[in-house]
C-alpha cells in the first residue's frame, strides 16, 4: 500500500543529500529523484555586478549573455544545435553577487550538457558579431523597461533605498554604460573572476548522487584557474533614516505600480524567521494576506497587492506592492499605511499565527515534489551555510515563535515615518 | 505515455471523473473543468466567463471565500483558476488527506455560489484593474487588435478579459445567469492526479457531488472560421521606445490531423512551445529558422511563436521585438523569405527528428509535476480526449516532410495572414 500521508522522515536531509567539495574549490549538492526521467540543475559562481567598474555598469550581465555565444570548441551554431537537438536547455545570467547558470535535460544527455556548460563558463570566445548583437538586444531591453511601470517602480525603489550602495544599480546597467563596454572589458572580467573556486551546483533528477558526483568530478575538476580573484566585498550599508517618495511619470499607462518598503532582517536569523511568518500574514496567506484583503477584496483597488520579504546575502528589503489605477494611487498608499500601522501596533491573532505555521509545515511535501523545487532548496542550504538536516529543525523553530515575537520584529523593521515609497505610471 | 494508467468514470448526474494515481509524493492535484469560456460569449457581454471565475472565490451558502482560501492555504496547498477561450478550470494542489475538504468546496461552488451585489461591484473594479495592467503592455494592445482582425465573428476575436465597455455594463444578473447555466455537473470534468486510491477517491467525489442536480446547458456555439480569407494589416501606436510585430496565421483545431504537422512547423520556424503549464522551463529557439534569420542576422532583438491546442481553428502567432536600428518593414521582408522557404521546399527529415526529441524532452520535464499531469488530463479532454495527449509524440513521429510542406502551403500563405505592427513614438 503506497504511503498517502506526509512523513517528515522522507524530507531531504543528510541521509539523502550529497554535499561534496572538490579540490579546485567547486561544490556539488545532489539529490536523487529516481522517478524522474530528466535532471534539473542550477548553480552560481562568485562573479556578479558588484564587481562592475564605475562607468561600466552592466558588465557582469553583458558577460553572462556572451557566454552562450561560442566557445573554443563550438561556435554559436554548433553549441545551440547540440543543446536544442537533445531537447535540453542551458542558460547563464547574472545577479548582484553571482553569475548564475542552469539547465535541464533528459538524464542520458547530462554528460553532453555538463561538457557544454563547462565550455561556456571556462572558454568563451567573445565573437565580435555576437558582441554587437547582444549589445543591441540589451539596449532594446532597456528601452522597453523604460516604459514598464513595474520595472521602473522597482528601479526607483532601489535608488531610494540603496542610494550609493551597488544594489541601487540595475544589473543590466544603463544605455550609456553599455556603450562604454568593450570586448576587452568582457574577457578581462572573465579572466579575473571566473574559475571553479566558489562555484556551486545543485542538481536533482533521475541519476544517483554518486553517479552525478563522478560525472561532475570528471567534467568540472579539469577546470583550473590559478589567477581567479575574489570579487569585490559588499560595502557596509545603512538604511535611509528618513521617508522618501519618488514617482516616475510614464504617460499613457493605464495602471501604476507601487512599492512601499523598508529594511529586511538578515536571512536565516531568528528575526528573519519571525518576519517570514509575519510577512505571510501581512501580504501572502490566502488571497495575498491582510494587504490583499484590504486593497483588493474590501476596496477593489487592485488586481494584485501583497508583500514580499526578500532573502539574500547582503542588505535586503521587505516590500508591500500593488498595481492600481493611477487615480487610486494615493488611496492605496493610505490603505497600506493603515494596515502597516495595525501590523506594528497589534499582535497578530492566535488564529493567524496558527494558520501560517500550519502552512509553513504543510507546504514542505509540495516544495519537494519537483526537481526544480529540490534544487532551489539545495542552493539555499549552500548559500546560507545551513546544516543538511535544517528542515528537521523547522517544526521546533516554528512552534516557538509567538505573536509577540512577530510584533517585536515588525516594530524593529517597519517605521511609518521612514517608509520608502516608489511608484511609476501616468500622473494621477 | 500510457492512457491505461487513467481511470475514467462518471456520476449519474453527468460529472465526468478522471483519476491518475501517482505515488511520487503524498500530494494530489484536483482540477475541475467547466466546458465554458469566452468562446461561448456573445458580443456586448464579453468577459462574463472570466468574471464568473473571479466570483467563484467570493463564497457560497456554506463557505465564505476567505474560509475556503484559508483552509487550503493552511494545509500548505495552493489554489487558482484560469479562464481560456475554450474552458474555465479551478485547481488545488495539496496534501492527499485534504482531498475531501477541497472536493466539498468545489461541489459547493458548483451550485450554491452567492454573487452578492456588493461583491460584484468590488470585483468589477478588480477586473478593470486587471485589464488596465494588461493594457500597460504594448504587446497586449497589439495582440488584441491582431485577434480582432483574424476573426470576423468568432469569439476568439475578443480577449478573455472582455471589452472594457462590456465590463462596465455587465450586471449581477448577467453573471449569475451565466454561472447557473454553465456550472452543471454534466458540463464539468473532475481530474485527480497524485497519491490517491481510486475507489476511495470515487467515493469521495460521489459524496461531494452526487446530490447536485443537473440541468440542460443552453450553450452558445460559434461557427468555426476555418480559414483566414485575406491579408490584413493593423497598426497600433503608443508611447513606447520600441517597435513590435505580431503575425497571425490560421491554425487548425487541435483534433484536426493537420495539427501535428503544424506543431512541427512551429518548432522548426519559431522554436518548440512547452506543453507544460506548470513545471520548469522550456527549450530554446536559437536554432529555429526565424531566430537565425531575424536575431542572428541582427534585424530583430527577439522572436518567438505560439501555437495553442483549441476546440475551433485559432491562430498561430509569431511575436517579434524590433531592434531600434531596423524598421518593421525590413523585419517583415526578412521574415517573408524564411516562411516562403517552408512553402517552397520540403524540410530535411533530420529537422523533424530534432523536433520529435524536443517534444519527448518536454514531456519528461512535465512529468515530475502532478499539477501539470492533472492539467493535461482536463486540457486534452477539453478539445479531444486524453488519448490525444498520450499519443501526442507518436502522432508527431508519423509526420513526414511532405506533410509539413502541405500544411505550410495550406495555412502559411502571405495572403492569408494578419500583420500587426506596434509603432512606438520614440522608437
Amino acid at each position: 500500500m503506497p504511503e498517502l500521508a506526509y512523513n517528515p522522515a522522507n524530507l531531504p536531509g543528510k541521509e539523502s543529500i550529497l554535499r561534496q567539495s572538490f579540490e579546485n574549490g567547486a561544490t556539488l549538492l545532489a539529490y536523487p529523484n529516481l522517478n524522474s526521467p530528466a535532471v534539473y540543475f542550477r548553480g552560481y559562481l562568485p562573479a556578479g555586478s558588484i564587481s562592475d567598474p564605475q562607468g561600466k555598469e552592466g558588465l557582469a550581465n553583458f558577460n553572462a549573455a556572451m557566454l552562450s555565444t561560442g566557445t573554443r570548441k563550438h561556435d554559436f551554431q554548433e553549441l545551440h544545435y547540440q543543446i536544442e537537438s537533445c531537447g535540453a536547455s542551458l542558460s547563464v545570467s547574472s545577479g548582484s553577487l553571482s553569475t548564475l547558470f542552469g539547465g535541464q535535460c533528459l538524464k542520458e544527455d547530462l554528460p553532453l550538457i555538463f561538457d557544454l556548460l563547462l565550455e561556456m563558463l571556462s572558454m568563451p570566445t567573445y565573437p565580435q558579431k555576437h558582441f554587437e548583437r547582444i549589445k543591441q538586444q540589451l539596449l532594446t531591453i532597456i528601452r522597453i523597461q523604460a516604459q514598464d511601470t513595474e520595472e521602473m517602480s522597482s528601479q526607483a525603489f532601489d535608488r531610494l533605498y540603496y542610494r550609493d550602495h551597488p544594489y541601487a544599480i540595475p544589473d543590466i546597467g544603463y544605455a550609456d554604460s553599455l556603450g562604454r563596454i568593450s570586448l576587452d572589458d568582457l574577457s578581462n572580467f572573465h579572466q579575473q573572476y571566473f574559475g571553479p573556486k566558489g562555484l556551486v551546483m545543485a542538481i536533482s533528477g533521475g541519476i544517483s548522487p554518486e553517479n552525478t558526483s563522478q560525472l561532475f568530478d570528471e567534467t568540472f575538476s579539469t577546470w583550473q584557474a590559478p589567477n581567479q580573484s575574489a570579487q569585490e566585498e559588499l560595502p557596509e550599508f545603512t538604511p535611509p533614516d528618513q521617508a522618501c517618495y519618488e514617482h516616475i511619470a510614464i504617460p499613457g499607462k493605464s495602471q501604476s505600480d507601487l512599492i512601499i518598503g523598508t529594511q529586511a532582517p538578515v536571512a536565516m536569523t531568528a528575526a528573519y524567521q519571525n518576519c517570514v511568518l509575519g510577512n505571510s500574514i501581512l501580504g501572502q496567506f490566502g488571497m495575498m494576506g491582510r494587504i490583499g484583503e484590504v486593497v483588493r477584496e474590501q476596496n477593489g483597488l487592485a488586481y494584485y497587492a501583497g508583500s514580499t520579504l526578500e532573502t539574500g546575502l547582503g542588505p535586503t528589503c521587505w516590500k508591500v506592492y500593488a498595481g492600481v489605477n493611477p487615480d487610486n494611487l494615493q488611496k492605496a498608499i493610505q490603505k497600506i499605511k493603515e494596515e502597516l500601522r495595525r501590523f506594528i501596533n497589534e499582535p497578530v491573532t492566535t488564529e493567524e499565527l496558527a494558520d501560517v505555521k500550519s502552512q509553513a509545515l504543510g507546504r514542505l511535501p509540495l516544495s519537494f515534489e519537483t526537481n526544480a523545487g529540490i534544487v532551489s532548496y539545495l542552493l539555499s542550504l549552500q548559500r546560507y551555510q545551513l546544516d543538511l538536516d535544517h528542515l528537521k529543525t523547522l517544526p521546533e523553530l516554528l512552534a516557538n515563535i509567538t505573536a509577540d515575537d512577530i510584533l517585536k520584529s515588525a516594530q524593529s523593521y517597519w517605521d511609518l515615518d521612514k517608509l520608502i515609497i516608489a511608484s511609476a505610471g501616468r500622473k494621477p | 505515455m500510457n492512457s491505461a494508467e487513467l481511470i475514467r468514470t462518471s456520476l449519474t448526474n453527468g460529472l465526468k471523473i478522471l483519476i491518475k494515481p501517482i505515488f511520487n509524493a503524498p500530494i494530489i492535484s484536483s482540477w475541475l473543468w467547466y466546458d465554458v469560456g469566452s468562446r461561448n460569449e456573445i458580443s456586448g457581454k464579453t468577459g462574463l466567463s472570466h468574471w464568473v471565475e473571479h466570483m467563484q472565490f467570493k463564497g457560497t451558502k456554506r463557505y465564505s471565500g476567505s474560509e475556503m482560501e484559508k483552509a487550503i492555504a493552511r494545509t500548505g496547498g495552493y489554489t487558482n483558476a484560469f479562464t481560456s477561450p475554450d474552458w474555465t478550470a479551478y485547481f488545488q494542489t495539496l496534501p492527499s488527506q485534504a482531498l475531501e475538504m477541497t472536493l466539498a468546496f468545489e461541489a459547493s461552488r458548483m451550485f450554491e455560489a452567492q454573487y452578492e451585489p456588493e461583491e460584484v461591484e468590488l470585483e468589477r473594479t478588480v477586473i478593470l484593474s486587471e485589464r488596465e495592467g494588461n493594457e500597460n503592455d504594448p504587446q497586449f494592445l497589439l495582440g488584441e487588435q491582431v485577434q480582432k482582425a483574424a476573426f470576423r465573428k468568432h469569439p476568439y476575436r475578443t480577449e478573455v478579459l472582455g471589452e472594457t465597455e462590456d465590463l462596465l455594463r455587465i450586471t449581477r444578473d448577467d453573471l449569475f445567469g451565466h454561472y447557473r447555466n454553465y456550472y452543471q455537473p454534466s458540463n464539468a470534468t473532475l481530474c485527480l492526479a497524485g497519491a490517491i486510491e481510486p475507489a476511495q477517491a470515487i467515493a469521495s467525489v460521489e459524496k461531494a457531488f452526487g446530490e447536485i442536480q443537473t440541468k440542460l446547458v443552453n450553450r452558445q456555439i460559434p461557427e468555426p472560421e476555418d480559414s483566414l480569407e485575406q491579408a490584413d494589416l493593423v497598426e497600433v501606436h503608443g508611447p513606447e521606445d520600441a517597435n513590435f510585430i505580431q503575425l497571425a496565421w490560421r491554425s487548425p483545431r487541435a483534433a484536426d490531423p493537420d495539427f501535428f504537422a503544424y506543431t512541427l512547423i512551429e518548432s522548426i520556424l519559431s522554436g518548440p512551445s512547452s506543453l507544460n503549464m506548470f513545471g520548469s522551463g522550456g527549450i530554446g529557439n536559437r536554432t529555429s529558422l526565424l531566430y537565425q534569420q531575424l536575431v542572428e542576422n541582427q534585424i530583430a532583438a527577439s522572436v518567438n511563436g505560439s501555437l495553442t491546442a483549441t476546440i475551433d481553428p485559432a491562430t498561430y502567432s509569431v511575436y517579434i521585438t524590433c531592434r531600434p536600428d531596423h524598421q518593421p518593414e525590413e523585419v517583415l521582408s526578412a521574415l517573408n523569405e524564411t516562411v516562403d522557404s517552408l512553402l517552397q521546399a520540403k524540410v530535411n527529415p533530420s529537422s523533424l527528428n530534432r523536433a520529435l526529441k524536443q517534444a519527448r524532452a518536454n514531456f519528461a520535464y512535465g512529468s515530475d509535476n502532478i499539477t501539470n499531469q492533472a492539467f493535461w488530463m482536463g486540457y486534452s479532454e477539453s478539445f479531444a480526449d486524453y488519448d490525444w495527449f498520450c499519443d501526442y509524440v507518436d502522432r508527431l513521429a508519423q509526420v513526414s516532410p511532405e506533410d509539413v510542406q502541405r500544411v505550410a502551403q495550406k495555412y502559411l500563405k502571405p495572403e492569408n495572414r494578419v500583420v500587426g505592427i506596434y509603432r512606438g513614438q520614440n522608437a
